[in-house]
């Protein structure tokens, strides 16, 4: 399926100054169809994220646009320094693209990218976008491309769900209500592969009397601040439901509106409670790091303070190429 | 580089040849004396920096061996733009005037390169980072077939920074894309806790450097007519090209103590004196 990869292709056979770089995970990143196709624009830097970002940057400053591929523990933590001095600090062209978020990879800590958003949040200058199926991936590269300067795109690899349909439009910097509702008790914010979770979770929620809307917003930098203190306006409780520490993330820049905006309501952060995870299936992590459509249902049940028994989400199938949420 | 527009910058005219090796060495000397001075206003700084290179920025910067229109300067450790100053003050890329604010609040000659710096392509403050900048802009020049060189000025300290070997690695895997590719190491031995042997053994840096599949050359970096001579060897192959310049944060200057800390120099008024003195007798 290869969504990205397929859109980075599409984007280079029109924009010559597209230049691919990789740190030997080629296949794993999709960006062996432009390896196969441009192999004069595409560098392989190997297991060399420092230098990687380096060259990046003076590509970037030649005029040319990198993208940068390989997984997001390794283009976050092993550069960080390399990537605010070389590419974010001077508002460089460069797009790092960082492969298995979360507890989307079997391999353990040293594979988890699980504090990837909050590094590069930090970052002035810094665009971070967390994609939620195909449709949104495609409809990225081509902005980002269009966007002057530094963004982190944080991609699933493998299955790919079909959330969207072709009207869809991305726009950075932009949320946009999911439904079922335009309002209700409780305001699921939620990016990337946490969104099938929350419509699970809205869907249970509202056939067990308690309303629930859902928000995506696949732009964690800068966040929707209109879109968003607009919508949980219209809610009691705020879940914030991530793929990622509860620290720094998606969840702390919705902290962060709901603060600023002095709104005296809950805000309950799902996500990876502090802590690092181990080797396993995406279905066992998810469960055992409170990632489920279950932890956005408890998070909004409780913070309700609901007396009756909780409701229990169905276990759903996956669609061809997809994932089904936990 | 960018190079700024001569009405604003100075009203002297860009002199980038003098090819004679008298002309550099007092050039050199030039470059010590506004060194000196930008740190007299202090009593402290990056002399020790402008000491040892002077002579590799003089002979490059003044040796007509940078097209400045053209090519790329790359200033990997950018501490050691007090040289970048000094020289290009000589040379009518930068007011003289403008000097005198160096490391001062506000102004743009910062004390470490950033951003703001004039001239320069790149600078980086923290280190080991710009041979991998320097290696992108060859890709880029390789990529639009353009005929630039693309210079990127290290110094071997930075040397214990581990991204500088996975760009030499990576300049020599490309090496034909990387025969403009020039880089020069003011290898002065000196570190922030002092000489780099008391903090770990670079050396060989030469034999290292070919290792990496470089072409390499040793010299002393204090003389202008080794320095031209290697410069001037540039592209004689399609190898990435190493010029391993040995110099002192002396600068070779007899009043400099040699319990000086060569790294951050701290100079009292006694010592600008002397030091001002013996530089001006140099150039008499």
């Amino acid at each position: 399926m290869k969504p990205y990869g397929h859109a980075l292709l599409a984007l280079a056979r029109q924009r010559k100054e597209v230049v691919c770089i990789g740190g030997d995970l080629t296949r794993q990143t999709e960006t062996d169809l432009f390896r196969d196709e441009i192999p004069e624009r595409f560098f392989n830097a190997g297991m060399a994220e420092a230098n990687m970002i380096g060259i990046a940057s003076g590509l970037a400053r030649a005029g040319y646009i990198p993208f940068v591929n390989t997984f997001g523990v390794f283009c976050t933590r092993r550069c960080f320094d390399q990537i605010a001095m070389s590419v974010s600090y001077p508002g460089l062209n460069v797009k790092i693209v960082g492969f298995m978020p979360g507890l989307s990879s079997p391999g353990g800590p040293s594979h988890q990218a699980i504090e990837d958003v909050a590094l590069m949040r930090a970052l002035p200058n810094m665009t971070v976008i967390e994609p939620a199926d195909a449709i949104e991936t495609r409809q990225i590269v081509n902005a980002i491309a269009d966007h002057p300067g530094p963004v982190y795109l944080r991609l699933k690899r493998g299955e790919i769900p079909l959330i969207f349909g072709d009207d869809h439009r991305f726009e950075i910097g932009r949320a946009q209500l999911l439904g079922p509702r335009e309002d209700g008790e409780v305001l699921i914010v939620a990016a990337g592969m946490m969104i099938p979770a929350a419509l699970a979770a809205a869907r249970t929620l509202g056939e067990n009397g308690v309303s629930a809307f859902v928000v995506n917003s696949p732009t964690i930098k800068p966040l929707d601040v209109e879109t968003i203190s607009s919508m949980a306006a219209r809610s009691r409780i705020v879940i914030a439901a991530e793929n990622h520490t509860i620290i720094g993330g998606l969840g702390s820049a919705v902290a962060e509106v709901m603060a600023e905006a002095a709104m005296s309501k809950p805000l309950r952060r799902v996500g990876i409670a502090d802590r690092f995870a181990e080797s396993g299936s995406r279905e066992y992590l998810f469960h055992r790091y409170g990632l489920g459509t279950q932890d956005i249902i408890q998070a909004a049940w409780n913070g309700l303070g609901i007396g009756k028994p909780m409701p229990v989400a169905p276990v759903l199938e996956a669609a061809a190429g997809a994932y089904a949420p936990v | 580089m960018r190079v700024p527009t001569l009405s604003s910058a100075s009203n002297r005219p860009i002199t980038s040849a003098c090819n004679d090796p008298d002309s550099l060495r007092r050039l050199a000397a030039r470059i010590r004396l506004n060194a000196t001075r930008m740190i007299a206003i202090q009593g402290f700084g990056y002399l020790g920096q402008a000491f040892s290179s002077a002579e590799i920025f003089a002979v490059l910067f003044g040796g007509g061996f940078m097209d400045f229109q053209r090519d790329r300067f790359v200033l990997s450790p950018g501490h050691y733009v007090i040289a970048l100053y000094a020289v290009a003050a000589e040379l009518g890329l930068l007011d003289p005037a403008e000097l005198a604010t160096y490391g001062a609040d506000g102004s743009a000659l910062e004390a470490i390169g950033t951003e703001r710096t004039p001239i320069v392509d790149l600078v980086c403050g923290s280190l080991g980072q710009g041979l991998s900048g320097a290696i992108g802009f060859a890709l880029g020049s390789h990529l639009a077939a353009e005929t630039r060189d693309t210079w990127a000025f290290l110094s071997d300290g930075e040397m214990e920074e581990g991204q500088v070997w996975e760009a030499a690695m990576f300049a020599s895997h490309h090496r034909d894309r990387m025969g403009r590719l020039i880089v020069v190491i003011d290898a002065n031995g000196s570190q922030v806790d002092g000489p780099v042997t008391s903090v770990t053994t670079l050396e060989p840096l030469a034999e290292k450097w070919r290792s990496f599949g470089w072409r390499a050359v040793d010299i002393d970096g204090h003389d202008v007519e080794l320095l031209a001579a290697a410069f001037r060897d540039r592209g004689l192959d399609d190898a990435p090209y190493v010029i391993i310049a040995r110099t002192e944060t002396s600068g070779r200057l007899r009043c400099i103590p040699s319990s000086i800390d060569g790294h951050f120099m701290k100079i009292d008024q006694a010592l600008e004196r002397a030091l001002i003195a013996e530089l001006q007798g140099s150039l008499a």
